[in-house]
């Protein structure tokens, strides 16, 4: 039976299907917690875990799957060219924001990390926990933490910029539509996007650019500024 | 479609290759993504040349990173060892940045 497991028909198709599962549970229940990746990612953990499959024999098929994560951000400049049209207009004030708010997503995740005195894999995982999920990855094994925990911890930042983002923003008198959707997709990437859609059109289209654009801030900078701060460490 | 996947591969097999032979520290599908923005933008590709590849693939994004995910299974000891600082920093700064992203685009917006 292991042998069998290990073959790569078992990964991509349990994962297929359980992510067309949590579709069908999300039409049901439609509740920010059952955000289809947190949802899939349980699932598969379970089934996993119930019959006693490591990872490495899962992975053994979800690898082709995560090998389409290249590719998608690739795609993702056709996406920014697209959109950019959009933001011509407000192109400085865009710009400027998502710089700042990028660079204080990444500066106070590591301060934070480093006064608790969590061991540096952490904080070189964490860095990029504000991008969307391919970058973040990416720009996980250039700063040599683990891609995994940055995965698992870039839903959980996008679900909480989902859930709450725009109770906050309200609370904090930031009400302009145009700042609230740049600032979730800057802070909340895809899954925060997902939310800025529907608040307006308008509002998602800053915040998929948003999402782009500090998708490469943070890769740009992101290593940088890790071992800057970590030299005080 | 076919067109435009080779499109797509072709730019991240070029970014691979540049982050490969120049040691740069970006990842090679960040530079990919960069190059067919600026190939876009002057007009050296199309976009319907890229697009439906492109739309697909944005659309299908999360299912490419499950695997990534349930990757975290591995190292659930170390996380729980640390959930309160990792809780802590991942809470305080999203909302950090939401909020410095969106007061600052709407204090400059007014002007």
């Amino acid at each position: 039976m292991k042998e069998f497991l290990a073959l790569p028909i078992f990964g991509v198709t349990l994962t297929l299907l359980v992510y067309f599962l949590s579709g069908k549970l999300k039409e049901k229940l439609d509740l920010v917690i059952f955000n289809r990746v947190l949802v899939s990612v349980i699932l598969i953990v379970a089934v996993l875990l119930n019959f006693n499959i490591d990872f490495e024999t899962y992975n053994n098929g979800a690898k082709y799957i995560s090998f389409f994560l290249g590719p998608s951000v690739v795609a993702l400049g056709v996406f920014l060219y697209e959109k950019l049209e959009e933001v011509k207009r407000d192109l400085k004030v865009f710009l400027i924001s998502v710089i700042i708010g990028g660079i204080v997503g990444i500066i106070s995740v590591i301060i934070i990390l480093v006064l608790f005195n969590a061991p540096e894999i952490i904080s070189r995982s964490l860095a990029a926990k504000s991008v969307t999920t391919p970058i973040a990855i990416e720009i996980t094994k250039i700063t040599e933490g683990i891609p995994e925990i940055t995965a698992g911890i870039v839903i959980i930042t996008g679900i909480l910029g989902n859930a709450f983002g725009p109770i906050v923003l309200k609370k904090m008198g930031v009400k302009n539509k145009k700042a609230v959707g740049t600032a979730l997709g800057t802070s909340a990437h895809g899954i925060g996007t997902a939310r800025a859609f529907e608040i307006s059109a308008s509002a998602g289209t800053f915040s998929g650019l948003a999402m782009c654009f500090n998708g490469i801030i943070t890769a740009l900078l992101a290593p940088y500024i890790l071992d800057w701060l970590l030299s005080f460490a | 479609m076919l067109k435009s996947l080779i499109y797509i591969f072709c730019f991240l097999f070029l970014g691979e290759l540049i982050h490969y032979f120049f040691n740069i520290p970006i990842a090679g599908n960040i530079i990919g993504m960069l190059l067919i923005f600026l190939a876009l933008f002057f007009k050296m590709i199309k976009l319907e040349d890229v697009k439906p590849a492109s739309d697909f693939l944005v659309k299908y994004l999360v299912v490419f990173f499950i695997p990534y995910g349930v990757g975290l299974m591995v190292y659930a000891n170390l996380i729980a060892e640390y959930w309160i600082p990792v809780s802590v920093a991942v809470i305080l700064s999203t909302l950090l940045s939401l909020y410095a992203t969106g007061a600052i685009y709407q204090k400059l917006d007014k002007k």
